[in-house]
């Protein structure tokens, strides 16, 4: 669900109560909110945050960096859509923070830090956040001998495709083996990093252009393997009014077809203790809990380990909503917790289905001395040997 | 001093992150869920341990700064809200489990723990054991509720919350600390007496005695089995026969009733809800049996809940938060009162004339503690806190809503600073002169959450 016009969630900020259930877990174990959990002031709840935001729609607080920054200080996990308990309200807790910041935005009220990803984007060299210069894509469609037009597209998105190659290139062996028909776009932004920080202006100009490159290769289905990919493919841009004819799928949705129709078999066996790290943008923001399970679970050999607080209750990685660019520290505070967490299952291996949670799981390992291998599922089953059938 | 050197005394005693007078925050501290106005606040402090509750109350002592302490602020009646200003103590990083006692079971715990926590832990670590907690979000405190004497789903067998403090640790106003009950000489918390009682001037004092830093509570055994008799009652006047009977058989663990006027099947009916607990399907059964006959002979009506309903209530603590959004308007308050079973018909009656005299649809309430030796009543107003109107509607109601409580022989709970004023004007004036007495005595700069409960 999304809100649809901005007078929509200005309508509906105040129903918060301030009640609180939104810090915690399911089951009150732990604060599960990273800001609150963090900061501890009530500002810095959920509630909080609304009552800021609501604070200044109703003129009884003016903007000020200070507000933006309690505003900005969320990393967009939903653990709060997930916990309060007032239907068709805590549907749109993300959003409402979301449409705050591009209203903190618009009053100049951005923090530098976050500034970055606009520029970078808009900039005609890169249209990505990570101020690389742009990667038409061809040189991989050379080495991968992919044609223009395909059933399928594969999204690589900007964290893969500049950050996390190898992650990269293992769902793109995976597709070749795999005899899927794909190509790739010449693709920028899918702008979620823009989204999350409420940076706007240009989001429609970019939708439109990847659009348009995804229509040109007749493709009618999309595959992705960067959670955030997918939430804004899947939800956003259709929030966004565009009504493209395409479906977006995640690869492990792809894997766990293959599994099922028989048409992927594995040969080798992975005998390693792993444990799973949900991605908000997979889990709570999309629904997806099970089917990586089923995957991981699938695999010869691997020894699978739940963490304490997992699917709906799972611990963030600390990147997302802007918040490794904007509180880098911070950051990989939280993704301590999470390998934190993952050491009590004895796994040496965590394992995720996004390169933005396995960048910052990366450096929260190194940084921290952890021990473990960070590593995509899609360069687990790259390490496999596969029997592909018809 | 001047504000920058607090702030910095202050930050030098709980570090950098945990001292603000950032002006977000204090905004986000003025104000409390329910329909009290906003008021001035100068900093908020987390501190987390004894030693710098100690600190910081010995500079608002020196300074003359008021300090008002705060577990999870949902009183709704805005005690948390300073009056003269000064210092919220927030202190939910004092929030470690120290013990859990399981032979006098009980819980030792810092102030700051939560109900959330404590239940969560049990759960986890001692599943055989229950806390007393309330149906209020669980962000609330077990200190903040037991001090204001609190109540929940095992008061009707147990006793109100207050009453199951075993022990305190307080800091006083001049920062000396003070153990209350078996543990001001025995290793073990695990009874308040038999010493003179202090304990009970802390409680309903809404912070004005001192600190709570640590505190013991007690546990009870949890049962394997627990189901809900529900029954309808056509006429409030037969709720005292219809209680005294129930109680009598010694079968239930909580009762609750319940009257309002929407959802329109409810309207006209007094909703009972008899919660039982057994061993075994037949143990249930056979209370069962007897409730309903007993609710046949007194004129109630046994209701056959569905399944879905049923799993709700048997959830416990019981999600209570849901009243708060009946007008989807983020703003909830009840007056509480402690009323005795006799005027219960009557508080029935002309509660929902002062919520219709409002505008507002009648949501009534009530739970027993201890038996019928206390009903609390729940007058429910939900509001909408984007209408100043709405709000000043609810507080109009709350305030007539005191007096009536008043007038019926009840006393408000944890009264918000009007109903405290009606109180003050009803009570006996020895009681004031001895409160008075005992306060200046412990704190005579007056920092203690001044404004509240406050005699001249
Ligand atoms: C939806 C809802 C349902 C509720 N249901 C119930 C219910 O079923 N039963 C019930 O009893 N209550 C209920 N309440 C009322 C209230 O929320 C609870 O009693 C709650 O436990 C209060 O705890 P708190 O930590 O929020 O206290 P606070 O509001 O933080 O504090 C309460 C009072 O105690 C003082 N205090 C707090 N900590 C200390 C300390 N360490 N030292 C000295 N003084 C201190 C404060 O100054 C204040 O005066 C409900 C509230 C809501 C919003
Ligand atoms: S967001 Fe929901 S759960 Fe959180 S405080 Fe507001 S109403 Fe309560
Ligand atoms: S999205 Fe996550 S970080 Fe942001 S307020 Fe909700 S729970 Fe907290």
């Amino acid at each position: 669900m999304e809100i649809k016009t901005e007078q929509d969630w200005k309508d509906i900020v105040h129903r918060c109560f301030r009640c609180g259930y939104c810090k915690f877990t399911h089951e009150f174990s732990d604060y599960n909110c990273p800001s609150y959990k963090k900061h501890l002031f009530e500002t810095y709840s959920t509630g909080g945050r609304l009552w800021l935001i609501y604070g200044i729609i109703s003129g009884e607080i003016p903007w000020s960096q200070g507000v933006a920054n309690v505003i900005y200080a969320c990393s967009t996990c939903g653990n709060c859509t997930e916990n309060c308990r007032f239907e068709k309200f805590n549907d749109f807790l993300v959003d409402i923070i979301e449409a705050a910041r591009a209203e903190a935005v618009a009053n100049g009220f951005c923090p530098e830090k976050q500034k970055a990803l606009i520029e970078r984007i808009e900039n005609q060299t890169m249209f990505n956040p990570y101020g690389e210069l742009n990667s038409d894509n061809d040189d991989l469609k050379k080495e991968y001998n992919l044609p223009d037009e395909a059933e399928w597209v594969y999204f690589i998105g900007c964290t893969s495709n500049y950050r996390q190659k190898n992650l990269r290139d293992a769902t793109l062996r995976f597709l070749k083996k795999t005899n899927i028909d794909f190509t790739l776009i010449d693709e920028h932004c899918c702008c979620s990093p823009v989204m999350r920080t409420g940076q706007i202006n240009s989001v429609k100009d970019f939708i439109n252009y990847n659009i348009n490159q995804i229509n040109k290769t007749g493709a009618k289905k999309i595959i992705t393997s960067c959670a955030g990919c997918y939430r804004t493919l899947k939800k956003d841009w259709l929030k966004y009014g565009f009504d493209y004819g395409f479906q977006v799928f995640h690869t492990v949705e792809l894997v766990k077809k293959l599994l099922d129709d028989g048409k992927i078999k594995f040969n080798s066996e992975y005998n390693k203790t792993v444990t799973y790290h949900d991605p908000c943008h997979l889990g709570r923001h999309m629904n997806l809990y099970e089917i990586p399970r089923e995957v991981y679970k699938s695999i010869p050999g691997i020894d699978f380990k739940e963490m304490k607080r997992n699917r709906e209750n799972a611990w963030c990685c600390g990147a997302g909503g802007g918040v490794k660019i904007g509180y880098p520290e911070w950051s990989l505070e939280i993704s301590k917790e999470r390998l934190d967490e993952a050491k009590l299952t004895g796994a040496s291996v965590i394992s995720s289905v996004c390169p933005f949670c396995r960048t910052n799981l990366t450096d929260a390992n190194n940084k921290y001395n952890m021990g473990f291998e960070v590593i995509d599922l899609v360069e687990i089953l790259d390490e496999l040997e596969l029997e592909i059938s018809d | 001093m001047n504000k920058d050197d607090i702030l910095t005394q202050l930050e030098d005693i709980v570090g950098k992150d945990f001292a603000t007078n950032r002006s977000e925050d204090l905004y986000i501290y003025s104000q409390d869920p329910g329909a009290s106005l906003p008021r001035k606040v100068d900093f908020v402090v987390m501190p987390s341990s004894t030693e710098e509750v100690q600190k910081i109350v010995r500079i608002a002592n020196q300074e003359r700064i008021p300090i008002v302490s705060m577990g999870g602020g949902l009183t709704l009646s805005g005690l948390i809200i300073p009056v003269k200003g000064g210092i919220i103590l927030d202190m939910k990083r004092m929030n470690r489990i120290i013990e859990i006692n399981q032979f006098s079971q009980y819980a030792l715990i810092e102030a700051g723990v939560t109900t959330g926590q404590i239940l969560s832990h049990l759960n986890e670590n001692y599943p055989h054991l229950q806390p007393p907690i309330p149906d209020a979000p669980p962000s609330a405190t077990v200190a903040g509720n037991t001090l204001i004497h609190g109540s929940g789903y095992l008061s009707q067998r147990y006793g109100g919350h207050g009453s199951m403090i075993n022990g305190l640790e307080v800091v006083l106003a001049n920062g000396e600390v003070c153990k209350l009950g078996s543990c001001a000489l025995s290793d073990y918390w695990f009874d308040r007496g038999p010493i003179p009682d202090f304990i009970g001037l802390f409680t309903s004092a809404f912070g004005t005695m001192g600190v709570i830093t640590k505190l013991s509570v007690q546990l009870f055994p949890k049962p394997k089995m627990r189901d809900i008799i529900f029954g309808l009652l056509n006429d409030p006047k037969d709720i005292p026969d219809l209680l005294l009977k129930i109680t009598a058989t010694g079968y239930a663990e909580d009762i609750l009733l319940g009257m309002q006027d929407k959802p329109e099947w409810m309207k006209g009916y007094v909703f009972v809800m008899t919660y039982i607990t057994g061993d075994s399907e037949e143990d249930i059964d056979r209370q069962s049996k007897v409730l309903k006959r007993i609710y046949r002979k007194t004129n109630a009506r046994f209701m056959n809940a569905p399944e879905k309903m049923k799993n709700l209530y048997l959830d416990k603590p019981i999600f209570a938060a849901g009243a708060a959004d009946f007008r989807k308007g983020g703003g909830f308050e009840y007056v509480g009162a402690f009323m005795p079973l006799e005027k219960i018909p009557d508080a029935y009656e002309k509660g929902a004339e002062v919520a219709r005299k409002y505008g507002i649809s009648p949501t009534l309430g009530s739970r027993l503690i201890g038996g019928v030796h206390t009903i609390v009543m729940f007058f429910s107003y939900s509001f909408n806190r984007a209408n100043a109107l709405d709000m000043e509607n609810a507080r109009s109601a709350l305030h007539e809503t005191n007096q009536l409580a008043l007038d019926l022989g009840g006393i408000p709970w944890k009264a918000e600073l009007e109903g405290q004023k009606l109180i003050l004007n009803q009570i006996d004036p020895s009681y004031t002169k001895l409160m008075k007495t005992i306060r200046t005595a412990l704190d005579p700069n007056g920092i203690m959450n001044p404004g509240n409960w406050e005699v001249d």
